[in-house]
């Protein structure tokens, strides 16, 4: 992983952790945040289109879609407060290298995704999002999820076995679920040690 | 309530000022619910529920069902994706201490949230139950009721209870305002400090240099 020319902060978290990985998470899921003056043609910016908010009379999706058209609106709000600028230590380094920092790093780590998943069926109100937004979440980041989701799946199957038994099928399923993700781990780890 | 360190919501970043995700922390976020959605409905159900909330916060078992039928707004017995979103921004909004912004910020929501029995109205005990969310303080509820149930039923309609998050706004923004002038004001004091031990140190060394040159 590239070094970074600063310690990118956790602003409200806290604590500083100062490895490349966790830098590389902040920078992931901060970069381009509020970011009015961001001049990157859309075909560059694979992940920053802007969505579509469908409409329902759910008081949820009206919620989702009032944030959804602030973006479509003009991206991100400049911030006229001062106090936030202490957690966006990003703004240390340059704003178009730390995009161009980024979208490297994306190119290069989907050349070394194997597969992508399958994303199109049965998504819900939220599956166009998908589908503007292509999977290029980093290495690190899915790692991370995947073994958390391991975690909390492994403790719901015994609870399923508990409740409804071994045998039903919402147990078997979730079984399936937890093998597959812990192929995929082994199948990375492997990977990893090539 | 603290998320786990090191747990993937304890990475995701709310805009302090909108108390939402970005688009990219969100496509993350969406990510990491199908990763929970073994089923594949696009849903989790209450057990999936509990075991992630036990997983990433420190909420008992009571806490998070009653998150759970609070969410379960139509009754099905799952939670969708748009539920889950609205749930980590409240978690996160608590993390980072920026309850009453989020209040602010999203007061309808909020409200319909609270608003369980759907009669446009919250009572007290519709705040005693979510206290643990939201955060709101005892004494700020006594004041709640009685500097804005305007009406007098002891309830709060929208916009009654909006006028309070304006006011908790406010109240919230002077705090910080107070917090940020006493962090400026122990900054000038040291300064003033340095400054005066620096002068007593030259006036010393300048006073040793004139008697040696007496001499």
């Amino acid at each position: 992983m590239e070094e970074k020319p600063y310690k990118a902060s956790l602003g409200s978290h806290g604590s500083d952790i100062s490895s490349p990985d966790n830098d590389i998470r902040n920078l992931w899921t901060r970069a381009t945040l509020s970011q009015p003056n961001l001049n990157v043609p859309r075909s560059r910016v694979g992940e920053d289109s802007d969505m579509e908010g469908s409409s329902s009379g759910t008081k949820s999706r009206r919620w989702y879609n009032q944030k959804a058209r602030r973006d479509s609106d003009g991206g991100w709000e400049e911030w006229d407060d001062g106090e936030d600028k202490e957690s966006f230590r990003q703004e240390d380094l340059d704003e178009p290298s730390l995009l161009e920092l980024e979208l490297r790093r994306a190119g290069s780590l989907r050349s070394r995704l194997e597969e992508e998943e399958d994303l199109g069926a049965g998504l819900g109100a939220l599956g166009h999002l998908s589908l503007l937004l292509p999977l290029q979440l980093p290495l690190p980041l899915m790692e991370l999820m995947e073994n958390e989701a391991l975690e909390i799946l492994t403790k719901a199957l015994r609870s399923y076995r508990s409740g409804i038994g071994r045998d039903h099928f919402l147990t078997k399923q979730l079984h399936g679920c937890i093998e597959g993700l812990k192929r995929r781990r082994s199948k990375r780890l492997n990977i990893l040690g090539h | 309530m603290r998320l786990k360190q090191g747990s993937f919501l304890w990475y995701l970043y709310l805009d302090k000022l909108y108390c939402l995700l970005s688009v990219r922390n969100v496509r993350a976020l969406l990510e990491y619910f199908h990763l929970l959605d073994v089923h594949h409905n696009n849903t989790l159900n209450d057990v999936l529920f509990y075991h992630f909330l036990h997983h990433v916060t420190s909420w008992k078992r009571t806490q998070i069902m009653i998150v759970f039928n609070m969410l379960d707004w139509n009754a099905m017995g799952e939670i969708g994706f748009d539920q889950f979103y609205m749930l980590v921004c409240i978690l996160l909004a608590q993390q980072n201490h920026l309850e009453e912004q989020f209040i602010f910020r999203h007061s309808r929501p909020v409200f319909e949230l609270l608003d369980l029995d759907g009669e446009l109205r919250i009572g007290p005990d519709n705040f005693h139950m979510y206290n643990f969310l939201f955060n709101i303080k005892k004494q700020d509820l006594k004041e709640l009721y009685h500097d804005f149930d305007i009406t007098g039923d002891r309830r709060l309609n929208y916009k009654e209870f909006k006028l309070f998050t304006i006011f908790t706004m406010d109240k919230y923004q002077e705090r910080q305002k107070a917090e940020k002038d006493e962090e400026k004001g122990k900054k000038d004091l040291l300064k003033k400090k340095r400054l005066h031990q620096v002068n007593v140190s030259l006036k010393q060394f300048l006073g040793i240099n004139v008697s040696e040159s007496r001499i």
